[in-house]
């Protein structure tokens, strides 16, 4: 054990001896290491907010849609919402129908415009909020009183608020030549952007005003988290009584996440030029550490005659290299997290530091024991460049015959 | 075992080169006993750089045996060889190789190391060494914060500091002045005091002359083996008393 420190404290010494030279050869896998972790974690942070969407979303919305009959419009039964929430798995839903051949238009001149490119209409009930998890911008939701009295009051959303003003002032909006009552503008979803520019009324007064029946064509489900998938699968069932085909179900968030997941190619075309920058540091150890060992022979020389065995000299040169790995590896994760964290500010990126990895289709787990995966795998890198420049110098020390390098007599 | 001289050669040959043999030692039978001063001298390539090797175990013979305390190294592994080297020699060299990024205290604590000592051990070792030397107050200089003499002092601070039985000096005084020089024999001679054996080579015949035996070599063959009469007091160092 002692003999292990001893060893410990001549490495240090050698190293600490000269720093500057030290500090070179450590620049090799600073870069190396600094440009793997900068690499993937940028291309990560890139779709950070991508992730932080997908979070604040989460994962378990289910929308299903009435599968057509043929020479029907598809809809569902009218208590749809009733029938789904009997599933356990089901936290909440909602049902919305599309309201087809309705004219929307701001003002008379434009009505040509929104005949060739109409607005949608839908209608929903009063679960929408609390199912989407979305807000109102302002106003209020259709509520029990309209739905009971179908009465001609609506909600729009964002993107169309924005289109006709209604923000700032203007309060109804004219629905084929009937005026109706803005209460609400709601905000943008963004796994569904049909309601984005959707006009949002009372199923009771659609029905009324343009008689299209109560029946809804879409249900949307909250699952209970980690059942979405147990859910979209048996919804169908639940909603026609047994015939399943009728459903099409989408796991909202499928194409969101897709879109977020790590990005095995891109990671490993960073990671391989992280890697070559760490390759070249390795050999610029081994050149370092092969002109040390003839810079220093008089003192491994020395060495071998107060009776060092060589292996102890092979292990001194060994562990110098080590060092130098470990360290330029730390500090090269370090100066990694330093770029990821100012590029992603200045790019307004949400950044990434602890990345889910996935090398030729292995997927890595963003940490292990407790320390981010892209860390450990570069620092590791590091030292095994290190151990491998350090072999041929360390062997070159312990083969170095001491009478060789005293010039004695 | 215990009445086996400290070191033993017997008809020892050590040969260079495979194609065109170069002789350096040729049959050289050489005996060494604890307690002796004696020196090894001859001009260049009479083999007493090779001579030093084999005596300080960096070495082995090609032909013949060399024993310490009646065990042939041949025998031995390198690993013991190197462990036996650590224990049982003690080397001061001409350019004095002290390790340059370590202070006077830390190289002779080199001398320590792998010896399963606590630093406070290692460190008290060291600081008595350097004591016996005269360079205690200075144990905080590098190499070049020291005089060449002082550098041989710290030198023989780290030979000494493992207590061995044998102290191989090669040509200590070479590099240095003649005060300095004198300082570092007058060293020698009070570590002659009979408890190891003290083996100078030199090419000088005023350091020469300071021990107690002389050997002579020429083309690798010892030519002389003296005994000189002791006490006998040298004035003079830098190879002004003639050529041997």
């Amino acid at each position: 054990m002692r003999s292990i420190r001893d060893l410990v404290g001549v490495a240090v010494s050698g190293l600490t001896a000269r720093w500057s030279r030290t500090l070179l050869i450590m620049l090799g896998p600073i870069i190396g290491v600094s440009a793997i972790v900068a690499a993937v974690g940028l291309t990560e942070s890139a779709k950070g907010d991508l992730q932080a969407t997908l979070a604040a979303l989460g994962d378990n919305l289910i929308r299903g849609e009435a599968s057509g009959s043929f020479g029907s419009e598809p809809a569902y039964p009218e208590n749809v919402v009733e029938r789904v929430a009997k599933l356990a798995t089901v936290e909440g839903a909602t049902a919305t129908k599309t309201v087809s051949g309705v004219i929307t238009s701001p003002y008379e001149a434009a009505e040509n415009y929104y005949t060739a490119f109409p607005t949608p209409v839908l209608t929903a009930d009063e679960h929408f909020l609390e199912v989407m998890q979305v807000d109102l911008v302002t106003g209020r939701w259709l509520n029990d009183f309209d739905q009971q009295t179908a009465a001609r009051s609506a909600v729009v959303g964002i993107g169309l608020a924005d289109e006709f003003g209604f923000r700032i002032g203007q309060r109804t909006i004219r629905l084929n030549g009937i005026d109706y009552g803005i209460v609400g503008v709601v905000e943008s979803y963004p796994l569904d952007s049909v309601f984005d520019n959707a006009v949002i009324i009372p199923a009771t007064t659609a029905d009324r005003d343009f008689a299209v029946g109560l029946e809804p064509d879409t249900v949307y489900v909250r699952s209970n988290p980690g059942e979405t998938q147990l859910t979209a699968e048996i919804m169908g069932t639940a909603i026609n009584l047994g015939d399943s085909g009728a459903t099409a179900t989408t796991i909202l968030s499928d194409a969101l996440e897709a879109e977020a997941a790590a990005d095995s190619t891109l990671q490993i075309i960073v990671a391989a030029m992280g890697l070559l920058a760490l390759i070249v540091g390795g050999v610029g150890i081994a050149n370092v550490m092969s002109i040390s060992v003839i810079q220093r022979s008089s003192e491994i020389g020395i060495r071998r005659a107060l009776g060092h065995h060589r292996s102890l000299l092979a292990w001194q040169f060994l562990l110098e290299s080590v060092a130098v790995g470990l360290m330029g590896g730390l500090l090269g994760a370090l100066f990694g997290v330093g770029i990821v964290v100012f590029a992603s500010r200045i790019a307004g990126w949400v950044y990434v530091l602890a990345p889910e990895l996935d090398l030729f289709g292995v997927a890595l787990p963003s940490h292990y024991l407790g320390v981010p995966t892209l860390y450990l795998i570069g620092v590791g890198a590091a030292l095994g460049t290190s151990v491998f420049a350090g072999l041929y110098p360390s062997v070159k020390a312990a083969r170095l015959e001491p009478l060789e390098t005293l010039r004695l007599g | 075992m215990t009445d086996a001289p400290l070191l033993r050669l017997t008809n020892v040959s050590r040969i260079y080169g495979e194609e065109v043999k170069v002789h350096a030692l040729d049959e050289v039978s050489l005996t060494i006993e604890t307690g002796e001063f004696i020196s090894i001298v001859g001009p260049s390539g009479s083999g007493k750089s090779t001579m030093l090797g084999l005596l300080g175990l960096l070495d082995l013979p090609s032909l013949g045996t060399l024993e310490v305390t009646g065990t042939s190294v041949s025998d031995l592994s390198d690993g013991i060889r190197s462990a036996l080297r650590g224990d049982v020699v003690g080397f001061i060299f001409q350019q004095f190789h002290l390790i340059p990024h370590l202070d006077a205290r830390r190289n002779v604590e080199t001398a320590l190391l792998y010896r399963g000592l606590t630093t406070r051990q290692r460190r008290e070792k060291a600081m008595t060494a350097l004591d016996a030397v005269g360079l205690a107050p200075r144990h905080e200089h590098r190499p070049v914060q020291l005089s060449g003499g002082e550098q041989q002092r710290c030198a023989i601070a780290r030979a000494i500091v493992t207590e061995p039985q044998l102290l191989l000096a090669d040509e200590p005084t070479g590099a240095l002045d003649s005060t300095n020089a004198a300082n570092v024999m007058e060293i020698f001679r009070k570590l002659n005091d009979g408890s190891r054996a003290i083996a100078i080579v030199t090419h000088d015949p005023a350091v020469a002359a300071s021990a107690d035996r002389r050997v002579s070599m020429r083309d690798g063959k010892i030519v002389a083996d003296e005994r000189l009469s002791g006490g006998q007091v040298i004035s003079s160092f830098g190879g002004t008393l003639g050529t041997s």
